[in-house]
């Protein structure tokens, strides 16, 4: 195309040419950050916990009037002996939390009683012989608890467990060598013996905080027999999930009716306690969507209005060219391809923009290296955006009569 | 080389219907250098626009090189216009943000030359104006003489077979016209055929034939002994 006399003519009309490329570098420089940051939000937002999501729900349980340890773990062990028989109920186990709770115990794991630093950080779980079953997650070495490994444990009590059971990565980490089970480490300054190994269970919070331990969990085989109170993790057969969801409350407090069980969120779906989970994760992305969207507008609506008046302005000259020999065909392609021209200059500037603004984030906010993919996408939005916008004076112009010429302005 | 026979124009406005064209008749040899005269508002620029396919007429036949114009689609039209046609206004009519270099390309690149027979093109059609050493001026740094002479170098680049000027001196003073009507007569000479609308009768003597224009119809001028006197006066007037 001639691209030589559209430049120039161009530099006869520096302001409104550099006020619209600066405009799409601009946005081309946001637009590509905020889509990283929204992609990124919304990869860690679809990350598997290992629960049995579709079926299972957590009660949060408090006892009412502060019993002792021993009279909380007969409670707790009733209790989840009423939901383990709860028609429609395929089990049921207490702990100390749940993924996705937004927060628990986590602590650090040694290889040697007299290491300094920790070999691995790790998610603690509380769990009975039937916590892998209710979450359903499967062994993939080693074997469960069994029933008469499992202890209560008050908060005074100093967590000691003979053995646990660890997730893949935490085994990994431990023991590259890929055989955890059966070795001893460290926890809380006691040994305790890996006696078996699960695919996944992701720790109890996706904040950033908890990142560094995030698919690194533990479980011990502990029931929690406080004075306040226990979550209780119970996953319906499928296609019961409503009906249990209902039904185990009411047979807990006819078995027992000393406790409080709060009626906003005493109950929780795992799809009411994922949503909440990422509640500020996908409010950042719709907000950045929002932003980008608005940005993406104000952008078209600027290229639309500086063609349009640029159109009205060079009616003549659009004549003056149609009586040359140019075609219909050829105006639209002069304007489309000035725009190109000019978005060109912008998204190079844009693309050098958005690397600066990643790299500050980079250090400022420990956001990741923006990935050219992201680049190229906005690169290519920004352009089909251009030539979208120009489009509709594009058409006007090419639609002006040759005769326009020997018209006197 | 065009031919228009019972050609009519009319433009229609929400109030009223004017004839611009009615039953017009004229007939352009190639070759031949035709002046056409009238008064103001009689027809001469209605004419040549659509002599030049810069608008459609309503009624009538118009044969151009001998095709008749008005089954062509807008793209005929537009390649007909670059290759055989060469334009001058009154007002010139060049491109502000262009050069005199990029303006007189203007024809050609629409045509799909190449660059280095372009370059060629323009600078000869510039020597012949003389203005190739004005080719890097931008058209406002020019007097009006010299911006005609560059649309005139612009319609004579893409060496057209007819070229059609509407008033093209009407903008200068004497001086600067007689150096394009000179320029003019040289392209004649090399067998261009011209229709130049004017309302200097000095220069309509100058042509092969005049065509008078009146109320959108060509009239005899062997019946308009007004014209006669003019013409007459003109020649008396004139050095050679
Ligand atoms: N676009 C238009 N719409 C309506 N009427 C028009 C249009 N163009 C020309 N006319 C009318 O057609 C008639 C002929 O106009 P034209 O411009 O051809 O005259 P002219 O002979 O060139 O006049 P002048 O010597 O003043 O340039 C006039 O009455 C004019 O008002
Ligand atoms: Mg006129």
């Amino acid at each position: 195309m001639d691209i030589k006399p559209i430049l120039s003519a161009l530099r006869r009309h520096k302001a409104g040419t550099v006020l619209i490329a600066l405009q799409i570098a601009l946005t081309l420089a946001i637009v590509c950050n905020a889509l990283f940051i929204i992609q990124q939000r919304l990869a860690h937002l679809s990350e598997p916990t290992g629960v049995d999501e579709a079926n299972t729900f957590v009660i949060t349980n408090e006892w009412v009037g502060s019993p002792s340890s021993q009279r909380a773990d007969a409670m707790m062990r009733e209790d989840l002996r009423v939901l383990r028989e709860l028609p429609g109920v395929a089990d049921a186990t207490s702990s100390n939390s749940f993924p996705l709770r937004g927060g628990g115990w986590d602590d650090g794991i040694k290889l040697t009683p007299d290491q300094v630093k920790d070999t691995s950080g790790a998610a603690v779980y509380f769990g009975d012989d039937h916590f892998l079953n209710t979450l359903d997650i499967p062994l993939i070495a080693g074997r469960n608890f069994r029933p008469e490994e499992i202890t209560a444990m008050d908060v005074r009590d100093r967590l000691a467990p003979p053995v646990a059971i660890v997730t893949k990565p935490l085994a990994d980490k431990l023991f590259p060598n890929g055989d955890a089970v059966g070795k001893t480490v460290y926890f809380v300054g006691n040994p305790t013996t890996i006696i078996g190994e699960v695919e996944l269970l992701q720790s109890q919070s996706v904040e950033r905080w908890a990142s560094a331990f995030a698919w690194r969990s533990i479980i011990v085989p502990k029931r929690l027999a406080v004075s306040l109170g226990v979550f209780y993790i119970v996953r319906a057969q499928p296609g019961q999930l409503d009906a249990v969801m209902r039904a185990a409350p009411e047979a807990l407090f006819k078995s027992n009716p000393r406790r409080i069980i709060n009626d906003d969120d005493g109950v929780q779906s795992y799809a009411t306690i994922r949503a909440k989970a990422y509640e500020g994760d996908r409010g950042m992305a719709l907000l950045m969507g929002v932003i980008c969207l608005v940005l993406l507008a104000i952008t078209a609506a600027g290229i639309v209005g500086l063609t349009s008046f640029w159109v009205g302005q060079r009616r003549k000259q659009i004549g003056v060219r149609r009586a040359l020999g140019a075609t219909q065909k050829d105006i639209l392609r002069y304007f489309m391809t000035e725009n190109f021209l000019i978005s060109c200059g912008g998204v190079l500037f844009g693309a050098l923009l958005a690397i600066a603004i990643n790299l500050w984030m980079v250090t400022r906010f420990e956001m990741h290296r923006l990935s050219l993919a992201y680049l190229l996408a906005g690169v290519l939005i920004l352009l089909l955006l251009g030539q979208g916008a120009v489009l509709a004076p594009a058409l006007r112009a090419s639609r002006v009569p040759p005769v326009e010429a020997t018209r006197s302005v | 080389m065009l031919k228009m026979t019972h050609l009519s124009k009319v433009y229609r406005t929400e109030v009223v219907e004017t004839y611009a064209l009615r039953d017009f008749n004229i007939n352009v040899n190639e070759g031949e250098f035709v002046a056409v005269t009238g008064p103001s508002g009689s027809g001469k620029t209605t004419f040549l626009t659509i002599a030049g396919l810069l608008e459609t007429f309503t009624g009538g036949q118009y044969h151009l090189d001998g095709v008749e114009v008005s089954n062509l689609n807008d793209n005929e039209r537009s390649k007909i216009r670059n290759e055989k046609i060469g334009f001058i206004f009154q007002a010139f009519n060049l491109i502000p943000d262009l050069n005199v270099f990029d303006n007189v390309e203007v024809p050609l690149r629409y045509r799909g030359m190449k660059a280095p027979e372009r370059k060629e093109r323009i600078m000869n059609a510039l020597e012949r104006v003389g203005l190739a050493s004005r080719a890097k001026h931008y058209p406002a740094e020019l007097s009006g003489g010299q911006q005609q002479r560059v649309a005139i170098a612009r319609a004579l680049a893409g060496s057209p077979r007819l070229l059609l000027a509407d008033e093209p001196t009407g903008n200068l003073d004497t001086q600067m016209a007689r150096g394009v009507m000179e320029l003019l007569e040289e392209i004649h000479r090399e067998g261009a055929t011209i229709v130049m609308v004017t309302h200097d009768p000095e220069l309509a003597a100058r042509a092969q034939r005049n065509v008078h224009i009146i109320d959108g119809q060509v009239v005899d001028l062997a019946e308009d002994p007004r014209f006669h006197q003019a013409v007459h006066a003109a020649r008396a007037n004139s050095p050679a």
